[in-house]
């Protein structure tokens, strides 16, 4: 156990410059990035205008969730105790390697072979399919559409899409290769091929490994919540549940977890509530006075996971651990939107990602990820819970500079801006050479400037630039300045000359 | 594997020392809920909502108009499906007396739904349920504002039934509608822990997860009727 190290969240070999150029080629991405986003964002407005007050109620889930977890060991002493009085057993595990351990052992314990799992980000922020397939058991994602990036070999791309980044094309050829089933081309064939397979899956299973978007502390219960209806299989069917949250996913009561629910599927899939969102309180009753419940599983189990958010909640980044997984503001991302959830190399992409990934695993190993921004504030704009993730980008890139994880050229760049804007008469020898430079560039473009030097021409290569002004701002401030007073003057003198008449 | 409990508590207590938590108020003040509407505002909201998301609901005064109604949806259902097989939660817990004679006298047979705790005596049993074309349920409360219903896990009342089938068929009483899920949890809420499972039930089961299509019936029914009761 190595509470502290930074052993998942390895960043990929691929640097983020070649992971964004990789995104950027690709038009196929595109096109379904653009898609998916623009669909989301339209769905998110029209669902919020139907919450009546919705901006009150995004609030109090803000309340609620900075209120959990200033108090969050509280709840979670409180949330362990009422998880224990209904039957069921919490675990805490400090890291990755814990969580693993955990699950393998409770499955080992009782002769566990097939595996069904529902969508769950924990899940794989802990790598745990992988250590699972390595300890010999079989594991099979249910949710549609992390089935397909199973098949696929690939990682999720979006927190609650996980495989926008695919056409339909691309996943029945998919579908086709590796269930043995014909070539379809409509969505709704594909679905139900998918739906066959797993049915099968969901009878057959001994254990079902769910996430948790939220517990309770009030009643011990887990909410998760999905349309397809894998999640209520996963939790249901099996006759062992193990549910994975990390520590800071509490809210204190049923009423808050109302709260939540009211701003959690209108941001992130824009329903006014999921298809099905399930409560679970404990095991299957077994009813030792009267019948007992008729199914649900025989042992429930919650895994506590901390890696590294313990830690975050001391820091000037504490504020995302608030985020509940909406996805609403990747959707909203303008970089996000071009390069896609892949680019990012982290399980969460994203402006949360591009600030929780550094933040759980380490600046050093992350630090171009919050450059990954324009820093427009959209992603605040539309957080349910007013995240403010910009703030975070700054102080997270500003730890990457203490780290010395800057380019010398970016460092160097900055040093001769810094020096050039405290002295008076340097930045007016800059600017001026600047008006003069972009005087004689813009001339034959009416202004605008088509081509730069290297380095500059790591802009003008994609777009243009606007010649600066003739004259600086404080000279046209001194001449309008001037103006004002000559017409003034010539007032009083007009009027003094009307007095004597 | 030993218990990690204390390590990771006595950590979030030592970075709540120092914690930067915008926000952040000793307790959450108490609100009030909106007032409760009209019960026929209730009603033409619930169906409307639930409509919108692609479920159908029926409005009918007595529970033996609700029998007649299951029935012939049950035909629907074995013309679609092809078969008489079905899952039901006990008649006590559906409140309509007879139903289950009149359903069984038009030639359904009403499976066991009971999981037994041995591994092998389970997968047999839940591949039997499997066959079911409908399953029925009655309903705990309903909730105005979503068109959901609000299932509770109990003896006679297996959460599978409302899950496994193409079909769901469900009674709702209309004296059991709640503006919204807030009134219902401040209602009702201490029964969640008398359950292993409560769950809200909105519409069929869905996916958009190739392209953002939409395709009702995924894992769960493809088709959601609940029958209004007056």
């Amino acid at each position: 156990m190595n509470s502290d190290t930074e052993t998942v969240f390895r960043a990929p070999n691929v640097s983020f410059h070649d992971r964004r150029e990789l995104a950027l080629a690709d038009p196929v991405l595109h096109s379904a990035l653009n898609l998916a986003t623009s669909r989301f964002q339209t769905l998110r407005l029209n669902a919020l205008a139907t919450l009546p007050a919705a901006e009150e109620v995004r609030d109090r889930a803000r309340l609620i969730r900075a209120h959990t977890l200033s108090r969050l060991d509280q709840y979670l002493e409180q949330f362990t105790a009422q998880v224990t009085a209904v039957g069921g057993v919490p675990h805490f595990a400090a890291d990755a390697e814990s969580a693993q351990q955990l699950v393998i052992e409770i499955a080992r314990a009782r002769g566990v072979k097939n595996i069904i799992k529902s969508k769950s980000m924990i899940s794989e922020e802990t790598e745990l399919n992988h250590a699972l397939e390595g300890a010999g058991f079989r594991v099979v994602e249910t949710d549609l559409g992390e089935y397909i990036i199973q098949l696929a070999h690939e990682t999720p791309s979006h927190i609650i899409a996980p495989a926008i980044h695919k056409t339909k094309e691309q996943i029945g050829q998919l579908l086709h290769d590796k269930l043995d089933i014909p070539l379809y081309t409509e969505p709704a064939d594909m679905t139900a091929a998918a739906r066959k397979k797993l049915r099968q899956e969901f009878l057959t299973a001994d254990m079902g490994i769910s996430g948790v978007n939220f517990g309770v502390a009030q009643t011990g219960s887990i909410c998760i919540v999905t349309n397809e209806g894998n999640g209520r299989f996963t939790t249901g069917a099996p006759r062992i549940h193990i549910a994975l949250m990390g520590i800071e996913r509490l809210v204190p009561t049923l009423d808050d977890l109302s709260v939540m629910l009211q701003v959690l599927a209108r941001s992130a899939t824009g329903q006014n509530i999921t298809v099905y969102t399930n409560i679970i309180t404990g095991p299957r009753r077994k009813g030792a006075l009267g019948p007992a419940e008729p199914d649900g599983p025989e042992e429930f189990h919650v895994i506590l996971v901390d890696n590294g958010r313990s830690r975050v909640l001391a820091t000037e980044s504490a504020e995302i651990l608030y985020c509940i997984r909406c996805g609403a503001c990747l959707n909203a991302c303008p970089v996000y939107r071009e390069i896609g959830g892949h680019a990012y190399g982290s399980v969460y992409p994203g402006p949360v990602g591009a600030v929780l990934t550094p933040a759980l695993g380490g600046i050093k190993q992350w630090s171009e990820l919050p450059h990954a921004s324009s820093l427009c504030g959209a992603c605040r704009e539309v957080c349910p819970v007013r995240i403010d993730i910009p703030r975070m980008l700054l102080v997270q890139r500003d730890e990457g500079f203490r780290a010395g994880k800057t380019q010398w050229w970016l460092r160097l760049g900055l040093q001769i801006y810094s020096t050039t804007v405290i002295h008076r008469r340097l930045y007016r020898l800059a600017t001026g050479m600047a008006r003069l430079g972009s005087r004689i560039v813009g001339a034959p473009t009416r202004g605008w400037i088509r081509w730069m030097p290297p380095p500059l021409n790591g802009w003008t290569n994609s777009r243009d630039f606007p010649a600066f002004a003739p004259d600086s701002f404080s000279a046209q401030i001194r001449e309008h300045q001037a103006k004002q007073l000559a017409q003034k003057d010539k007032l009083l003198r007009g009027r003094a000359v009307d007095g004597t008449k | 594997m030993k218990d990690e409990r204390e390590l990771v508590l006595s950590k979030v207590r030592a970075s709540l020392q120092s914690a930067h938590l915008p926000a952040a108020r000793a307790t959450i003040p108490a609100r009030e809920l909106v007032a409760v509407p009209p019960k026929e505002e209730m009603i033409a909201s619930f169906r409307r909502e639930l409509e919108l998301v692609g479920g159908k609901s029926y409005l009918v005064p007595s529970g033996s108009q609700a029998a007649e109604l299951t029935v012939q949806l049950l035909h629907d259902s074995a013309n679609e499906y092809k078969g008489n097989e079905i899952l039901s939660w006990d008649e006590s817990e559906l409140g309509i007396p007879d139903l289950l004679a009149r359903v069984r006298g038009a030639g359904f047979e009403i499976l066991d739904y009971f999981v037994p705790a041995d591994p092998e005596a389970r997968q047999a049993r839940l591949a039997e349920m499997g066959r079911a074309i409908v399953g029925i349920t009655g309903a705990q409360a309903g909730l105005a504002d979503t068109g959901s219903i609000v299932l509770l896990s109990a003896p006679g009342r297996p959460r599978l039934a409302s899950l496994m089938p193409p079909v769901h068929i469900a009674f709702l009483r209309v004296s059991e509608l709640f503006p919204t899920i807030a009134h219902y949890f401040a209602a009702d809420g201490e029964k969640t822990s008398g359950s292993s499972n409560l769950v809200f039930v909105t519409g069929p089961s869905r996916t958009a997860d190739i392209e953002l299509t939409l395709t009702r019936g995924v894992h769960g029914p493809k088709h959601v009727h609940v029958i209004l009761i007056a």
